[in-house]
């Protein structure tokens, strides 16, 4: 019903959107999602052809293309086949009109009703989204923000139009009305389409059966809701569902580094991915299909960092780590989660080569890993479980920090000490002098830790491997790590496996779990699905010993 | 966990006690020059005289000064206890971390050579060797550094293997470190007081086959050496020139070895605290 092929919207200089194309058929429903200043209303606004700025490409509307119609065609089309539910009721209801008649206008002025239908179906349409019959009298400005919202609804749905443009239709309603406004919403016009503007992923997952994710001008990952959702596939749309608060995932908020630019070279997300390579400064990526699903990436979307195939350890008869196979996407934390003996730490060094593997293999971006030479450890590293023990006692500070960047041979001593005291900073401990030139006896658990994730990070690794990296601290300082460890997650677009007995900070603080038993990977899957639904007894278990505030029934591992 | 060589020395009685005197017989060697009255080589018509003023332990049996002698005698001593203490603590570093460290094939090698050289009887060796050859200072120290390092290397082998497993070394290579880095920047420091053992042992060894060599007359007859005189002054044992002439000789000998003795002694809890007494931790 809506095509839309290569759709370029500028505002002098400013390119808006870049390059969109997107297909609505009738009775869908269709999200766009995306931070604001994306562009979102502007796609809105383009299709009904009151954008206020440069528009190129083909809008195709039931066979006709909208850009080429004349002012007055158009305007047959806008409001009574088209139509629009603004985000700014503010400034799009008439102050001297009262709330039936802006309802009854668009009607009346299209010659579509009589003045006594228009009523009839405006007090129908307010009726339908709860509106109060006795306000029907008002004034906008007397009415709350919630019931302009729905004055809107009723607006843009008075004409009965084929395709309705709702952006941010939910956004000034509290919870309980979103869910009441929602369900209406999907309910009418189920012969028609719609698509939704929105940087409310709810919204989108309440309303749409497909998505389509907007960042810098141009869709960068579209399909069906529920699966985009679930599994993102673009590191914006992950770092967006990180962003967004909400029931279902169980790790911290963390934020996207950096601020959205417009005119960016290349892929326009590409100076805050996580996986950003040359190309991606150059070349602009175009959004391909791909197992499902619609994605623009060089890279085919979140690639995986690092991953094992049957990788095992024995220590003499003991599978210390048996046949393990894990991977770990680029930005993401997976936690390694298990007892105390059940081989996280065996296999985390053996992943490191700090251990030869008995059988099974590593790859690095699929790459065989066999031999590890200097380039490895520049792109993984590790935090060591007891910092007193990992941090030589002989070296200062500034010399541990700086101790990676000499190994490698990075830049000259100038450099390599200007690198570290900028670490130092990034992990928030005092750049001065007295600092830096203190030994490890002279520094508390926290700080040493901080030194220690300072040193593994100085050579600006992909993956950090973080072994019980709290193990030796108290709840507070353990709290300023995790925390610390997500801000640099966020800064860095780090990835992560955060090895831990403790479950419930790994829920915190990761996007994916795997319970290891035994040497064994037992069980795998997203954070919040392991916490909610543990398929394995152990899980269970692990879960019933998880620390709580509400000690109701005794808890302990048989 | 810091250990602190200089005050594990100090705290013990016979650590100190040693420490002086081996200060005191390192003073009397560098100040040969200034302490010896008379040339030490220069012989004279005046054999065999007892003590005086102007020669405080006499003259010997070609006419030389036996103060001034016994003062170079130092010299020799220590020049040769020095420098194998040096040489064979170096190569016991080199082969037993090497050893530690690269494991395999090597090591295996590496600790079957030095197995072979325990077992054979290095004084035989060495007065063997020394017959043929008559070895000048410099080729003695060779000599003594080549077949005394393995005792040391087994020390630093079994040190390093422990060592190797701290976290801070498997941090160093998950850097990208070699194993030249980590000897060098995190073995070999740690290493540093069993090093000091191992060398004043080597210099006490050293020290006892110099003597040893020259009393037998196996070494170079040219150099000055308490060995030698002992050596000498026996042949004339019948006259009482042994009291001014052997015994200073040999109490110098006597006292500089007890000194390393008494100073490795109160340095071996540094190696196995378990040998501390009762005391502060």
């Amino acid at each position: 019903m809506l095509e839309i092929k290569n759709l370029r919207v500028s505002y002098g200089h400013d390119v808006v959107l870049n390059g969109i194309d997107l297909k609505l058929k009738t009775g869908e429903t269709v999200a766009i999602v995306g931070e604001s200043g994306t562009g979102k209303t502007t796609l809105g606004l383009s299709i009904m052809r009151l954008v206020e700025g440069t528009v190129r490409g083909v809008i195709r509307f039931n066979g006709k293309d909208l850009l080429t119609l004349s002012d007055n065609e158009m305007q047959q089309i806008r409001w009574s086949q088209i139509a629009m539910a603004f985000q700014n009721a503010n400034n799009v209801l008439n102050p001297v009109h009262t709330v039936l008649n802006q309802v009854m206008e668009p009607m009346i002025e299209h010659r579509l009703k009589s003045k006594e239908e228009a009523r009839n179906r405006a007090t129908e349409l307010l009726g339908y989204f709860g509106f109060p019959r006795e306000r029907f009298s008002n004034y906008p400005h007397q009415l709350s923000g919630g019931e302009q919202q729905r004055v809107l609804l009723a607006m843009a749905l008075a004409d009965d139009p084929e395709l309705l443009i709702l952006d941010e239709p939910l956004s000034s309603l509290d919870a309980a009305a979103r869910g009441e406004v929602g369900n209406l919403l999907k309910e009418i016009d189920k012969h028609g389409a719609k698509l939704v503007a929105t940087h409310d992923l709810d919204t989108a997952s309440k309303l749409a059966d497909r998505i389509a994710v907007l960042y810098g001008g141009k869709i960068i990952e579209a399909g069906p809701t529920q699966d985009v959702l679930s599994r993102p596939r673009h590191p914006y749309t992950r770092a967006l569902i990180r962003a967004y608060p909400n029931m279902t995932t169980v790790k911290d908020l963390q934020g996207i580094k950096g601020r959205m630019t417009h005119s960016v070279s290349g892929c326009p997300f590409h100076p805050r991915c996580t996986q950003a390579i040359d190309t991606c400064q150059t070349k602009v990526p175009q959004l391909v299909w791909n197992q499902g699903r619609h994605i623009a990436c060089h890279r085919g979307g979140i690639i995986t960092l690092l991953s094992t195939r049957n990788l095992t350890k024995s220590f003499g008869s003991l599978k210390a780590v048996d046949s393990v196979n894990l991977y770990i996407e680029a930005g993401e934390t997976l936690a390694l989660v298990g007892q105390t003996g059940s081989g996280k730490t065996t296999l985390a060094k053996t992943i490191m080569g700090l251990h030869p593997p008995t059988e099974g293999t590593v790859y690095l971006e699929d790459a065989r890993v066999d031999k590890r030479r200097k380039d490895f450890y520049k792109r993984v590293q590790m935090v060591f479980q007891n910092p007193g023990e990992s941090l030589s006692h002989r070296l200062s500070v500034l010399e541990a920090v700086m101790e990676p960047l000499d190994i490698q041979g990075v830049g000259t001593k100038k450099e390599r000490r200007k690198k570290a005291i900028q670490v130092v900073g990034e992990v928030e401990l005092p750049q001065t002098k007295d600092f830096l030139n203190k030994y490890p006896h002279h520094l508390s658990g926290g700080e040493m830790q901080r030194v220690a994730i300072a040193r593994a990070l100085v050579l600006d690794p992909n993956l950090l491997i973080a072994d019980e990296p709290t193990a030796f601290l108290d709840a507070s300082l353990q709290a300023k790590i995790l925390k610390l460890l997500l801000n640099l997650q966020e800064q860095r677009g780090l990835s992560m496996l955060y090895i831990t007995h403790n479950i419930a900070a790994a829920r915190k603080v990761s996007d994916r779990m795997a319970v290891m038993l035994n040497g064994k990977i037992i069980e795998e899957g997203s954070s919040n699905e392991i916490v909610a639904t543990p398929k394995q007894a152990y899980t269970r278990d692990l879960l019933r010993a998880a620390s709580t505030l509400h000690s109701t029934e005794s808890s302990s591992i048989e | 966990m810091h250990i602190d060589l200089k005050k594990e020395i100090k705290e013990s009685g016979p650590g100190k006690a040693g420490l002086i005197i081996l200060l005191l017989m390192i003073v009397m060697a560098l100040l040969a020059p200034i302490l010896a009255p008379y040339d030490p080589y220069q012989q004279s018509t005046a054999s065999l005289l007892p003590p005086s003023w102007q020669h405080w332990l006499g003259m010997n049996h070609v006419g030389q000064d036996i103060w001034s002698q016994l003062v170079y005698g130092a010299r020799t001593s220590l020049m040769v206890g020095f420098g194998v203490g040096i040489f064979s603590t170096l190569l016991g570093t080199i082969f037993g971390v090497s050893a530690a460290l690269v494991g395999g094939i090597y090591e295996k090698v590496v600790m079957r050579i030095i197995d072979a050289f325990i077992v054979i009887p290095m004084v035989i060796i060495v007065i063997l060797i020394s017959a043929y050859i008559r070895p000048s200072i410099a080729t003695l120290i060779l000599l003594l550094s080549f077949l005394s390092w393995q005792g040391g290397a087994r020390v630093m082998r079994a040190q390093t293997l422990s060592l190797k497993e701290r976290a801070n070394v498997a941090a160093a290579r998950s850097f990208g470190a070699n194993h030249f880095y980590i000897a060098w920047r995190h073995i070999i420091p740690d290493l540093g007081p069993i090093l000091l053992v191992d060398f004043i042992h080597g210099v006490r060894r050293a020290i006892f086959m110099e003597a040893g060599l020259a009393f037998l007359g196996i070494s170079d007859p040219t150099v000055i050496s308490w060995g030698m005189m002992m050596r000498d002054a026996l042949s004339f044992s019948y006259l009482n020139v042994w009291q001014w002439w052997l015994v200073p000789a040999g109490v110098a000998l006597s006292l500089t070895i007890i000194g390393l003795t008494f100073i490795s002694h109160a340095a071996e809890p540094v190696i196995e605290p378990r040998l501390r007494g009762v005391g502060i931790a």
